[in-house]
């Protein structure tokens, strides 16, 4: 399709060449919608040009298995971490994203599944105790499937996240001393070199968070960024 | 010439993003009354430490309606509150949705802008009243509008039914359960 159009072209002015280029990027772009097989399928999710490295960030791991031992944000072996920073406080978008986490993780292939741990990091560290926090992430994930990120220097929770582009901001507590805390509500999945391979928007369809993992754990990811 | 081409793949690719995986879904309880109808109601199970909860449904009416306030049994929360998820900070998430090696310059160049600006915080407020427009649907979804229960009595399991009452100006008193779904 594309050799038709460009053959003829030597003889006819450069503009028209142009705009049938272009419309046939139009059609090609058309057509990438919702089909998950074609040769040059992109991931579902955002990716940046060059990827974020977080290979610096490490904060204390609070999980049973973690001991509070400073860990990093990114995967072992050939295994992806998904970093999301949130608190358990949150009602509406925290457990939204974490059951679609789940929904994915449940639906994939468990070999590949065993290779991708959660890591949360709590922006609301006072209320946000190791013992609330494992209790809300055991609640969607095995016990050993996810790590609990806390550390109560609110600097260093600043330096993680500017590692990864995100940020929070703790609000104003109101008539009963309750507070909300705005905070990025993108998924990171970070591989073992501290490379973010790719992050989730809040609402990104489960289903697409899944087939993205697939890809990614099968090496067909964007390796050659 | 060029900034026009990059404009319109930038809106071709818009188009095929936006037309992509949407899906409906109605089920659920409703309950209604005086025209205004409320459809699939429901609250995500919670934790033994989560503290909050939220309830979500459709309301529909024929003549328009708002929604005022709601309320639930003491034995579920201290307190139940109208609360909108916000966007703080501004990111414009389709310029730099996926990626595609035939538009390298275009994307390292709106993701470079999207790093430096950071990416867009999510915050809550509480909100005095919903509307929902004559012959419109207003849905309380999860990133959007929700009812939040503060100061759980008890977690949420999954196939418990909360009775909640919604307030509204025009059809008065509309009682549904929401029904605790662990998605």
């Amino acid at each position: 399709m594309w050799n038709r159009v460009v053959t003829p072209s030597r003889a006819r002015p450069a503009s028209r060449v142009r705009v049938i280029a272009l419309a046939a990027l139009c059609v090609a772009a058309l057509s990438g919608c919702g089909s998950g097989g074609d040769e040059q399928a992109e991931l579902n999710g955002m990716t940046r040009t060059p990827p974020t490295e977080v290979g610096t960030v490490s904060l204390p791991d609070e999980s049973p298995g973690g001991d509070g031992r400073m860990t990093g944000l990114e995967g072992e072996g050939d295994g992806l971490m998904l970093v999301y920073f949130g608190y358990t406080s949150c009602p509406d978008v925290c457990p939204t994203t974490l059951a679609d986490l789940h929904m994915a993780l449940e639906e994939m292939p468990a070999d590949q599944a065993d290779r991708v741990e959660v890591g949360m990091v709590t922006v609301d560290p006072e209320r946000d105790t190791p013992k609330v926090l494992n209790g809300y992430l055991g609640h969607f994930f095995d016990a050993d499937g996810f790590d609990s990120f806390r550390t109560t220097d609110m600097d260093e929770l600043a330096r993680a996240e500017t590692a990864f582009g995100a940020s929070s901001k703790i609000g104003k507590p109101d008539r009963h001393g309750d507070y909300d805390v705005s905070h990025t509500a993108q998924v990171y999945a970070v591989d073992d070199t501290g490379r973010v391979l790719v992050e989730w928007p809040f609402g990104t369809p489960s289903d697409d968070i899944r087939s993205d993992l697939e890809r990614l754990l099968s090496g067909d990811g964007p390796e050659s960024a | 010439m060029k900034k026009a081409i990059l404009l319109s793949v930038a809106v071709a690719g818009a188009i095929a993003i936006a037309g992509c995986g949407s899906d409906d879904s109605t089920d659920g309880t409703g309950s209604a009354s005086g025209g205004t109808t409320v459809t699939d109601v429901w609250t995500r199970v919670t934790t033994p430490t989560q503290t909050a909860g939220a309830v979500y449904m459709t309301i529909q009416s024929p003549d328009g309606d708002t929604l005022t306030g709601a309320s639930v049994p003491s034995s579920v929360a201290a307190e139940a509150q109208l609360h909108e998820t916000t966007d703080e900070g501004s990111m414009d998430s389709t310029d730099s949705m996926g990626s595609d090696d035939s538009m390298d310059s275009t994307d390292s160049m709106d993701e470079t802008h999207s790093m430096d600006s950071g990416d867009a915080m999510m915050g809550m407020k509480e909100v005095d009243q919903i509307d929902v427009p004559a012959g419109q649907s207003v849905a309380l979804e999860p990133g959007g509008y929700h009812i939040m229960l503060i100061d759980l009595a008890k977690p949420i399991e999954e196939g418990d039914t909360i009775p909640v009452t919604l307030d509204f100006e025009q059809a008065g008193e509309i009682e549904v359960d929401a029904t605790a779904r662990a998605e």
